[in-house]
């Protein structure tokens, strides 16, 4: 385990024989920074936006502890706010404290023991009321990704759906034999497309919410499987895949994130492929070197309108009405590849083909 | 109530496109129906070819939710029309959405006579066009 970072604290006071007590006594333990003014200790509360802890004097020639801590309150709320005092002004500290500026007060003079009593007790505090926080902040953006989610959601569920009820409708008018098969053809589509987009759903949460599983990979492994499972659809639509991996070093990743990230790029490159096109491919490249997976895709395909570039990775988005797709996939190669670091850029051209570059780190 | 009319469909599924096909021609007022799986293709040929051949009025079947340009954006083009061409058309929608947003941004405009779920009931239909 490595050793936590020294909890910084900021301590004021206009005593020189105070701070040079304090700075012995808890240098060691403790990331210290000393302001003799409230004008130096808002410097240092501007430089350092993790200091946790401030004590201050009461007692100070330019203004009181109880104002300053007043006036840092609203602009710097997640340090918790201490402050030293004698007996002398105990009327307007307990005011303080009510009002909630001041997390406790430690009476003058103070002992060692009683600092740290307070670090520790301020730390915890800190730590509640920042995980908090962060916690209140992905809450946040939790929900406004499932207000999205269930609104696009009843769309791409309801859809097929609705499709196959309708040609249920029209297929039971129907009595010819060869017509009826054709309809259920196309129900297939249907319920194909509907499984698509639950699949899609699946390794979204797979990748919110699953850990990362660090294992060896070998790149070779992995190409064969794409090969296998894109076998039929290659060969049924005329695209020629072709494979290259060179791999000479040990590489560690999350498996389940490169799955999502191969798999959607190869299945785009072979969805939106120019039909009219005698001499349909698809590359996949792969390369690693100094622990690092260089992964090209590139087909001759349809291509991507440069305005719509900038798009394309946003959950939903869909830059063309050819063949079924639900908005996701390269959302979730996104999502992957912040998971696991990794970047992606592209090029494109209309009626010329689109190529992925992703980069990924050795774990 | 006037047996030929013209359909016009405009949704990117297919196979939506084709059930809605079949439903209109099942019901026996259609005298001729077109898809398109793009909103802009369909903008396209309207601009082009406003009229029937024979003059009759064109019914408008249009999807909310397609990629590229949608629904919304298709009828505010085609606001933009002449009021000669927008009184060849009458616009029906049809979608799967069940939201309250989009059922209420379609009653704001005026072109649109009716927002229909699909899938397509072809007796009711008959009766918003009688």
């Amino acid at each position: 385990m490595s050793t936590p970072e020294k909890i910084k604290i900021l301590y004021v006071d206009d005593e020189m024989n105070n701070l040079v007590g304090f700075n012995a006594s808890f240098r060691i333990d403790y990331n210290l920074f000393i302001a003799t003014n409230t004008t130096e200790a808002l410097e240092h509360l501007k430089k350092h936006a993790d200091i946790r802890i401030i004590f201050c004097d009461q007692r100070m020639p330019d203004k009181t502890g109880v104002q300053f801590f007043e006036e840092i309150r609203s602009e710097y709320p997640l340090p918790i706010r201490m402050l030293l005092t004698g007996y002398a002004d105990i009327d307007s500290v307990i005011d303080s404290i009510n009002r909630g500026n001041i997390f406790k007060y430690i009476k003058k003079p103070w002992t060692d023991a009683d600092i740290i009593t307070s670090i520790n007790e301020a730390n915890k505090f800190y730590l509640v009321s920042s995980m908090l926080a962060l916690k209140n902040q992905e809450l946040e953006k939790a929900y406004e990704e499932l207000d999205k989610f269930s609104y696009s959601v009843t769309h791409d569920m309801r859809g097929p759906l609705l499709s196959i009820l309708g040609a249920v409708a029209v297929t039971q008018q129907i009595d010819d034999v060869v017509e009826i098969k054709e309809m259920l053809n196309l129900m297939a589509t249907s319920v194909k497309k509907l499984d698509d987009f639950i699949q899609a759903i699946h390794d979204y949460y797979s990748l919110k919410r699953g850990a990362l599983q660090i294992v060896e990979v070998d790149f070779n492994d992995l190409v064969k499987e794409m090969e296998d499972i894109y076998k039929i659809t290659s060969t049924i639509n005329g695209v020629r895949f072709k494979t290259k991996v060179v791999q000479h070093e040990v590489f560690r990743c999350d498996e389940m994130s490169l799955k999502v990230i191969f798999n959607n790029l190869l299945s785009n490159a072979f969805k939106y492929q120019r039909k009219e096109n005698d001499d349909k491919w698809i590359e996949m490249d792969i390369e690693i070197v100094k622990g690092m997976a260089t992964i090209k895709v590139t087909d001759n395909g349809i291509g991507i309108p440069q305005n719509f570039i900038g798009e394309i990775f946003n959950m939903f988005f869909r830059a063309t009405s050819q063949d079924v797709g639900s908005g996701f996939g390269l959302y979730n190669v996104k999502d992957a590849l912040a998971k696991i670091n990794g970047e992606i850029t592209l090029n494109s051209e209309i009626g010329k083909g689109t190529s992925f570059l992703v980069t990924i780190p050795n774990k | 109530m006037d047996p030929a009319l013209h359909f016009i469909l405009i949704d990117d599924s297919k196979l939506d496109c084709l059930i809605t096909e079949k439903i209109i021609q099942n019901i026996g007022i259609c005298a001729s129906v077109k898809s398109f799986l793009e909103a802009a293709a369909a903008l396209e040929y309207i601009k082009n070819n406003p009229a029937s051949a024979d003059g009759a009025k064109i019914i408008l079947m249009l999807d909310i939710y397609m990629p590229l340009m949608n629904g919304f954006e298709f009828i505010e083009e085609f606001e933009k029309l002449s009021p000669e061409i927008r009184n060849l058309y009458s616009i029906f929608i049809l979608s799967s959405s069940i939201n309250e947003n989009d059922q209420n941004r379609v009653a704001n405009y005026k072109t649109v006579k009716h927002f229909l779920n699909k899938p397509l009931n072809g007796d009711f239909l008959i009766s918003l066009l009688t």
